[in-house]
C-alpha cells in the first residue's frame, strides 16, 4: 500500500526516534558462558510456567497482563554452553567489566553524559523469552547528540541490557525457546524524536551502525535489530521493532504513515502500540506498549558504580571509528580486501597488537588472515577451528620469533601447521640449526658455486632444501642475494 | 544538600549544580545510606552522591494506598486449611514505590500474591506467629510454630495446616516440628521459595499449589512440600526428619537423604512413592521441651580435640559430632588425637552422637580400627541419620529431664525411630 502522493511530513507533525539493539562481542552480561549461538541438538530441555504479577498499585502491568493471559508453558533448550544463571536457577554474577567497558566507549562516541551511579533493573518480560520472566538492563549513559548531514539528534540513552532467548517453535499451549542467546549482552541506544522525515532516520541509524563497528561487537544477521518510534502530530506513538536492514526504513515509514492516516480518516484514534516491522515493508500488531511500571530493581545485584578512573581508562583505550582506521589501515599498505577482513574478523586489536611487536603490516595481516585460511582449507576444517588453535598467544609468539630472528618469515607457515598439527607451540618455533635459517642456507648454497643464473640456483635451493620453503619464497631470496 | 520535605514515593525534582533530574524518590539501600535514588520517568533507576546535591524539590506527594483493594477471597464449597506465615522468601516483596523490600504483612497482600492457592482451598485461617529470615530462628521460634500448628491440628474445621518458611534453615524446623508434635493426626506442610515472589518465574507458585493439594490429603506426616526437578511440574512431598538442603539456589533445593519422598504432587493429583501415616481422629499433642545447651560441631583434619573444652566449660549437655567417612575422627596415630578428650567429656556428662559429612550414607564404626577406637570412647552413632536431624533431636531428648537423667535411657531414645529419622533399608 505505498503512497503514491508525496507525504508532506512536516504538515503531519511527523515525528520519530531510533532504538537500536546491538549484540556485543564478549561472554554474557551476568555470566560467563560464552556468547555462542548453537545450531546442534539440545542437551537437555526444562519446562516452565510464568504467571503475571500484580505491581505494587495492584495493577498488573498491562503489557505484561496481555502475555500472561495465554497461560502457557515454556520449554527451554539447554547445552553444556549455558548455565544455572540462564536457567533462572541461580542469582547473577557482576556485570560483564568488558561489555561495561564497550557501553562506555559508545557513550563517548555519542557524546551522553555517564552516570555515576546507576542500578540494574528488572524489565517484566512473560511472553517466556526470559526464564525469569523479566530482562535485566541498565542505564549507563544520557543526553547525547550526533550530527549528521540532516541536522544534530539528541541521544536519550544508552542501556546495557541481556538478549533474550530465542524462540524456536511457538506452539499452541507452548512455546519452545533456546537459551544460547539469552544474556548476550545488547547496548541499547534510544534517540530523541529528533527526525522529521524519514531519509533522517535512515541516516542516524547508519551514523550509529558506523559508531558501533568500531567497537568490539558481533557481527551478521540477528546481531543488530533496530525499533523505531514514530507519531503524528496529536495522536500516541507507535512502536515499530525488528528491522535488520536500514534500508528498509523509508519505505516501512511511509506505510506506516498510510496506515495511520487510513486509520484516522475513519473516525478512530491511534492507540500506542507494538508493531513488528515485516520483510515487505508493511507492520504487524505485536503487543500494547509496555509501561514503566514494569521495571524494578534487580535486587540480587548492588549498585552498578562507574568511577572517574574507569571512564578515564575507557577514554584512553577508545577505538578509532571505522572509517579513520580504515584510513590508516591503507596507509601502511593494506588493501581494500584485507581491511575488509580485519573488520569482519574482528581481529583489528590483534592486528595492532602484532604489528607493534613486529611491524610489518602486510606480512601479520598474511600470518592473521591467509595462513589460518590456507591451512583449515588444506586440513578441511573451519577457519574458525583452525583459529581457535592458531590463538592470539600463538600469534604473539610468532612475531616475537620473527623479532628475535628465531625463525625466518619463510617458515612462518610451517610453524603454524605443526603447530596445528598438534606440536607445542614453543617447540614448533625450534628448527635444527641447518633448518635455523633458510636465507642463511641459501646465501651457502650460493657462495659454494658462484656465478650460476637465478635458475640454476633455483634447482639446487629446491633440491637441497625441499620443504622447508617453496618455489616463490626460493626465488625471492635468491633474486635478494644474488646481486 | 538541604533538608528537603520528600518522602520515598513522592515525586521530586533533583538539583544537581548543572542538572535537575526529575522521578520518583526512592529508599536508599541499606548499605548506601550516603546515595539518593531516583526512579525516571522511564522506569530506570539512578543514583546520586548526596554531596553532590543542591536540593530535592517535593513536586507531588506520593498517592496514599488505597485500603481494602484486596480481600481474602473465601471459597466455601473448597476445602478449609490453615497458613502459618513465618517469614522468608515467599513472605517478601519488593515495594516498587520506594524500592525498598519488606515483608508481606496482611492476609490480603498473600491472596494479591498467590491467587492459585485460594482457588484451589479454602484458607480459613492465616497465622503470623513472626516474621523471620530462617537463618535468624531458634528452637523457641519451632516452637512456636508446633504450638500453633497443634492447636491448628485440633480444630475441627481444618483439613491440614502449610507453614511458610524460609529456606536456609526449613529442614531443621521440619525435623523440630516431627519430633514436638505427637499424636499427628492430619497433614503438616513446610514449603519456601528460592525464587523471590515478586517475579513472574517464582517456584512459590508451584510449591504452593502443591502444598495446598497435600493440605488436604491423608497424608498425615509433617512434609516438606517443593520442586522435584528444575522443572515447573511437580514437587515432592519429603519426610521432615530426612529431608536436606542441598543447594544454595535451585528451585529442587530440597532433597530426600537415605529415604524416598512420600509422593510426587502435581498440581492437580498425587502419586505415592512410599508408605505414609494416615489421616486419622488422634488429638495431636504438643511436645516441644528443648535443651538449649547442644552443639553441632564438624570435624575436620588436624583440629585440636581443644574445641570440647569450650562446650564442656559452657556446660553443654550434648554434641553431635559430624565425622568423616563412615564415622572417623583423628585418633591416637594423629598428632591430634580426639580419642582421649572425647573419653574425658563424656565421663563429665556430656553427651556425644556422631554423623557423617559424607550426608549419604550410614555411619559405621565397626569396619575400620580408627572408627572402633572412636566408638570405644562411648559415642552414640547415628546411623543414616542427618547431622542437623541429630542435632533437633539431641536438643529435643535431653530437653526431656526424666530421659536426660540416665545416659541409657538417653541413648536408647537417640536410636529409636521416634518421626522416620532412621532408614532401615538404603536403596542409594
Amino acid at each position: 500500500m505505498e503512497s503514491e502522493e508525496k507525504i508532506d511530513y512536516e504538515k503531519l507533525g511527523f515525528k520519530s526516534g531510533l532504538e537500536i539493539h546491538q549484540q556485543l562481542d564478549t561472554k554474557k552480561l551476568f555470566c560467563n558462558c560464552p556468547s555462542v549461538l548453537r545450531q546442534d541438538a539440545p542437551d537437555f530441555t526444562i519446562k516452565r510456567k510464568l504467571h503475571a504479577v500484580a505491581g505494587e498499585s495492584g495493577e498488573v502491568d498491562v503489557a505484561a497482563k496481555h502475555e500472561a493471559e495465554k497461560e502457557k508453558e515454556f520449554v527451554y533448550e539447554g547445552y553444556d554452553t549455558t548455565c544455572l544463571v540462564e536457567l533462572d536457577e541461580m542469582p547473577p554474577y557482576e556485570i560483564n567489566q568488558e561489555a561495561l567497558k564497550i557501553a562506555l566507549q559508545v557513550a563517548i562516541f555519542l557524546n551522553a553524559t555517564i552516570l555515576p551511579t546507576t542500578q540494574i533493573m528488572r524489565k517484566t518480560v512473560i511472553d517466556g523469552s526470559n526464564t525469569s520472566g523479566f530482562q535485566r538492563t541498565v542505564l549507563i549513559a544520557r543526553d547525547g547528540w550526533i550530527i549528521t548531514k540532516t541536522g544534530r539528534i539528541g541521544i536519550q540513552s544508552i542501556c546495557l541490557e541481556e538478549d533474550a532467548a530465542r524462540i524456536i517453535e511457538r506452539k499452541k499451549d507452548s512455546s519452545v525457546y533456546r537459551l544460547d542467546r539469552l544474556g548476550i549482552p545488547l547496548i541499547e541506544i534510544a534517540t530523541n524524536p529528533d527526525m522529521h522525515e524519514p531519509e533522517q532516520v535512515k541516516e542516524a541509524a547508519l551514523y550509529i551502525g558506523k559508531i558501533l563497528r568500531s567497537c568490539k561487537i558481533k557481527r551478521g544477521i540477528g546481531t543488530i535489530r533496530q525499533d523505531l518510534n514514530l507519531s503524528i502530530k496529536g495522536e500516541d506513538r507507535i512502536e515499530i521493532k525488528g528491522f535488520q536492514e536500514p534500508s528498509m526504513m523509508v519505505k516501512t515509514i511511509n506505510n506506516e504513515i498510510a496506515r495511520q492516516l487510513a486509520v484516522l480518516k475513519s473516525g478512530k484514534r491511534i492507540h500506542g502500540e507494538v508493531r513488528n516491522a515485516l520483510p515487505d515493508g508493511s507492520t504487524e500488531f505485536l503487543r500494547p506498549m509496555p509501561g514503566a511500571d514494569r521495571m524494578y530493581p534487580e535486587t540480587d545485584l548492588p549498585l552498578l558504580k562507574i568511577s572517574r578512573d574507569l571512564i578515564n581508562e575507557v577514554k584512553r583505550t577508545l577505538p578509532e571509528l571505522r572509517e579513520d582506521l580504515e584510513k590508516d589501515l591503507k596507509k601502511i599498505g593494506l588493501n581494500e580486501e584485507m581491511i575488509k577482513i580485519l573488520f569482519k574478523q574482528n581481529k583489528i586489536d590483534d592486528f595492532k597488537e602484532l604489528l607493534e611487536i613486529y611491524n610489518e603490516p602486510t606480512l601479520i595481516a598474511k600470518i592473521l588472515l591467509v595462513f589460518p585460511k590456507e591451512i583449515a582449507a588444506h586440513e578441511k576444517k573451519s577457519v574458525d577451528e583452525i583459529s581457535e588453535i592458531l590463538n592470539k598467544e600463538v600469534m604473539v609468539l610468532i612475531a616475537e620469533s620473527l623479532k628475535s630472528k628465531k625463525i625466518s618469515r619463510e617458515q612462518i607457515k610451517q610453524v603454524l601447521e605443526k603447530i596445528v598439527h598438534g606440536e607445542e607451540p614453543e617447540k614448533a618455533i625450534e628448527f635444527k640449526k641447518h633448518e635455523g635459517n633458510v636465507e642463511e642456507e641459501v646465501m651457502k648454497i650460493i657462495k659454494s658455486k658462484p656465478g650460476l643464473s637465478e635458475n640454476a640456483y633455483m634447482g639446487l635451493v629446491m633440491k637441497e632444501l625441499k620443504g622447508k620453503i617453496n618455489g616463490g619464497e626460493a626465488m625471492e631470496l635468491i633474486r635478494k642475494l644474488v646481486k | 544538600m538541604e533538608k528537603t520535605a520528600a518522602k520515598p514515593g513522592d515525586y521530586v525534582e533533583v538539583h544537581l549544580t548543572k542538572l535537575i533530574y526529575e522521578g520518583i524518590l526512592l529508599e536508599s539501600p541499606e548499605n548506601e545510606k550516603g546515595t539518593v535514588l531516583l526512579k525516571l520517568d522511564s522506569g530506570y533507576n539512578i543514583g546520586f552522591n548526596k554531596k553532590d546535591i543542591l536540593k530535592i524539590v517535593l513536586m507531588k506527594k506520593a498517592r496514599e494506598k488505597e485500603k481494602g483493594e484486596f480481600e481474602v477471597k473465601k471459597n466455601p464449597e473448597k476445602k478449609n486449611v490453615a497458613m502459618i506465615i513465618t517469614g522468608g522468601t515467599i513472605a517478601s516483596v519488593l515495594d516498587t514505590k520506594t524500592g525498598g523490600v519488606h515483608p508481606l504483612q496482611k492476609p490480603e497482600d498473600f491472596f494479591r500474591f498467590y491467587p492459585e492457592l485460594f482457588e484451589k482451598v479454602n484458607v480459613a485461617k492465616i497465622e503470623i506467629p513472626f516474621m523471620k529470615s530462617s537463618e535468624d530462628m531458634d528452637f523457641k521460634d519451632w516452637q512456636k510454630i508446633a504450638k500453633t500448628t497443634v492447636e491448628l491440628l485440633n480444630d475441627n474445621n481444618i483439613q491440614g495446616v502449610i507453614i511458610t518458611h524460609g529456606t536456609d534453615t526449613l529442614h531443621y524446623t521440619s525435623s523440630a516440628l516431627s519430633f514436638f508434635i505427637k499424636d499427628l493426626n492430619k497433614p503438616v506442610i513446610l514449603t519456601y521459595s528460592q525464587r523471590s515472589i515478586d517475579r513472574a518465574s517464582s517456584d512459590a507458585n508451584l510449591n504452593l499449589q502443591c502444598s495446598a493439594l497435600a493440605a488436604i490429603s491423608d497424608i498425615a506426616e509433617v512434609s516438606l512440600v517443593g520442586h522435584g526437578t528444575s522443572n515447573d511440574d511437580f514437587c515432592y512431598s519429603m519426610p521432615g526428619t530426612k529431608v536436606r538442603k542441598l543447594h544454595t539456589s535451585r528451585r529442587d533445593a530440597f532433597k530426600v537423604v537415605n529415604d524416598k519422598p512420600f509422593a510426587k504432587i502435581f498440581p492437580d493429583k498425587i502419586e505415592r512413592i512410599s508408605e505414609w501415616k494416615i489421616r486419622n481422629k488422634n488429638k495431636a499433642k504438643l511436645d516441644a521441651k528443648f535443651e538449649e545447651k547442644v552443639a553441632l560441631v564438624k570435624i575436620y583434619p588436624g583440629q585440636n580435640p581443644d574445641i570440647l573444652d569450650y562446650y564442656s566449660k559452657k556446660g553443654y549437655k550434648g554434641i553431635v559430632l559430624e565425622l568423616t567417612g563412615l564415622g572417623h575422627a583423628p585418633t591416637k596415630k594423629s598428632r591430634n588425637s580426639w580419642t582421649l578428650k572425647l573419653k574425658e567429656i563424656q565421663k563429665k556428662g556430656i553427651v556425644v552422637c556422631a554423623t557423617s559429612q559424607c550426608i549419604f550414607g550410614k555411619v559405621d564404626p565397626l569396619v575400620y580400627s580408627n572408627g572402633r577406637e572412636i566408638l570405644a570412647t562411648g559415642v552414640i552413632y547415628l546411623e543414616d541419620m542427618l547431622s542437623e536431624t541429630a542435632f533437633v533431636k539431641l536438643g529435643w531428648v535431653l530437653g526431656h529431664e526424666e530421659w536426660k537423667k540416665n545416659k541409657k535411657i538417653v541413648k536408647e531414645k537417640m536410636l529409636e525411630n521416634i518421626a522416620g529419622e532412621f532408614n532401615k533399608r538404603l536403596e542409594e
